[in-house]
């Protein structure tokens, strides 16, 4: 790694679907199993990018992300080859649909979410990602409306306490969900609502904060 | 491409994309593209240039690029001016009077005649036929000099009384009886039988300027025959050119015509007819090598 801001690229370390799911699991992963039939269970080694990814599902297929947990201490740590730092869950009624939310599962992990190195070497992480348009998923979680934008940002603790500040005076934004560290990866996170142009604005403005910080650390 | 990764890029660059700078990534060094390089300087050969050296030709010159040197250039169009003024001049009415000569004609009237009508300008007019006839002018002498502007009237005038004088002083020194001193306008080399044949002379010499061509607009050429009389031809001739003061001087040419002059006297005959051993000047064999003197000075260094 010799660039900053380089993407740091997600991989799918499994996916595998499960088309007849039993009531006791649909029920201890929190699906419904009057309208649950089908579960599509992938891992990766970015939880964030994950979230984006499960959240650009619901609006492509008519799937729910019924389960999402990030791992203790990230995928450095991780309990198996395919664990990485999160297991997301799918459930539908039609096992097609999982087939397609999957898909663009895959897709968004390929070309849209992923982490940033924010430093020469890339051991500084950061995911300053704008959502345009929010899916069932996360508009849920962060109790905004579907179709709304969001900026969703995660970077270390004290890069990401920092670049969240710049990110807030940057534009006309509003926290409507901050992750104070340690979160399970010991990352610090914030999920900002506000018009597109503003969410973008602060995005970038909590990038380059994130760069700064971990140039001059001692600043 | 996602609209972060748009963002993140168009930030980057904000950034100086990769700043802190990385170390550069160690390249080849790509080789320069094939490029036509044209020096400055001159390219000939060192024989080129040696030969050069030997004569007044604008031979041997080297290149620069694809193109001739700038000095050798300007020589060029400066001696194509000299040429082409020598060309174009014409020997001025009483010229030859004020330098004490006895002035003829050929046939021809104009200059333009002189050029389109060689046969004209091998035969006298009338004029010079009567002229000739006079008492002042000495009949059955050895060599009977003549000075005639040829085709460079600029050479004539330059060092043909010069040569003239030489020439005629010469043959006496040899003991040869020399006629009139005569100058001849718009006159062809033959016109030298014509006129020996009216005085009865014994050797007819006739000095005029010859063609010009580069750095030669001045250059003289001296034509003798024995038994002047119409109905000679080339092979009855002999001939020295390039007489000027740059190829083989008037006072360096007189006396080696001279002596050409008294050996066809001796031998009784002329051109390829003539043996030439044992006249001095003509075997002397190989010159030592000349230095090149252009004729025009344009400040080129054309060496």
């Amino acid at each position: 790694m010799s660039r900053i801001l380089e993407p740091l690229l997600p991989t799918l370390l499994s996916e595998r679907r499960i088309p007849n799911a039993s009531e006791g699991l649909l029920t201890s992963y929190g699906a419904d199993p009057s309208r649950h039939v089908a579960l599509g269970l992938v891992t990766c080694d970015q939880d964030d990018s994950l979230f984006v990814a499960l959240d650009e599902a619901t609006k492509h297929a008519d799937v729910d992300v019924v389960f999402a947990r990030s791992f203790w201490a990230g995928a450095g740590v991780a309990s198996g080859p395919l664990s990485g730092e999160i297991l997301g869950v799918l459930a539908s009624s039609d096992p097609a649909e999982i087939d397609e939310g999957l898909r663009a599962v895959r897709r968004c992990l390929e070309h849209d979410a992923c982490f940033y190195g924010a430093d020469a070497d890339g051991a500084t992480a950061v995911f300053p990602h704008v959502i345009t348009s929010l899916g069932r998923y996360l508009s849920a979680e962060a109790g905004l409306q579907p179709g709304e934008p969001m900026a969703y940002l995660v970077a270390p603790p004290i890069e990401g306490t920092v670049a969240l500040d710049a990110a807030l005076k940057a534009a006309d934004v509003r926290a409507v969900k901050v992750f104070a560290p340690p979160t399970e990866t010991n990352f610090a996170g914030a999920w900002l609502a506000g018009s597109l142009p503003d969410c973008e604005a602060a995005a970038m403005a909590y990038a380059e904060m994130v760069v700064e910080v971990a140039r001059a650390p001692r600043g | 491409m996602s609209r972060t990764r748009e963002l993140i890029a168009a930030l980057r660059r904000d950034l100086g994309e990769a700043d802190p700078a990385p170390p550069a990534i160690h390249v080849e060094r790509v080789p320069d593209p094939p490029v036509r390089v044209f020096p400055s300087r001159r390219e000939r050969s060192r024989l080129a240039g040696e030969a050069s050296a030997h004569t007044t030709a604008l031979v041997g010159i080297g290149r620069v690029g694809t193109r001739y040197a700038t000095s050798v250039v300007l020589q060029f169009q400066a001696e194509l001016a000299v040429a082409h003024a020598a060309v174009g001049q014409v020997l001025p009415d009483g010229w030859a009077e004020e330098q004490g000569l006895i002035g003829l004609s050929s046939q021809v009237r104009d200059h333009r005649e002189f050029l389109l009508r060689p046969d004209l300008g091998r035969r006298l007019d009338e004029a010079s036929v009567a002229r000739l006839a006079e008492d002042d002018v000495p009949k059955g002498v050895d060599v009977q000099p003549i000075l005639a502007d040829g085709l460079s009237a600029v050479a004539c005038m330059g060092s043909g009384v010069e040569l003239l004088e030489a020439f005629s002083e010469a043959c006496r020194a040899r003991g040869l009886t020399v006629g009139a001193p005569l100058c001849a306008r718009f006159a062809r080399v033959w016109l030298q039988d014509p006129i020996g044949a009216a005085v009865g002379a014994k050797v007819a010499a006739i000095l005029l300027g010859e063609r010009p061509g580069l750095g030669t607009g001045d250059g003289l050429s001296a034509y003798l025959v024995f038994d002047p009389k119409p109905g000679n031809t080339d092979g009855d001739r002999n001939m020295m050119s390039n007489i000027h003061h740059r190829g083989t001087p008037p006072a360096e040419a007189a006396p080696r015509l001279a002596d050409l002059a008294a050996a066809m006297i001796a031998q009784g005959r002329s051109g390829v007819d003539l043996d030439l051993s044992g006249v001095a000047g003509v075997e002397s064999g190989l010159r030592p090598p000349q230095v090149r003197l252009p004729l025009v000075e344009t400040g080129g260094d054309l060496s």
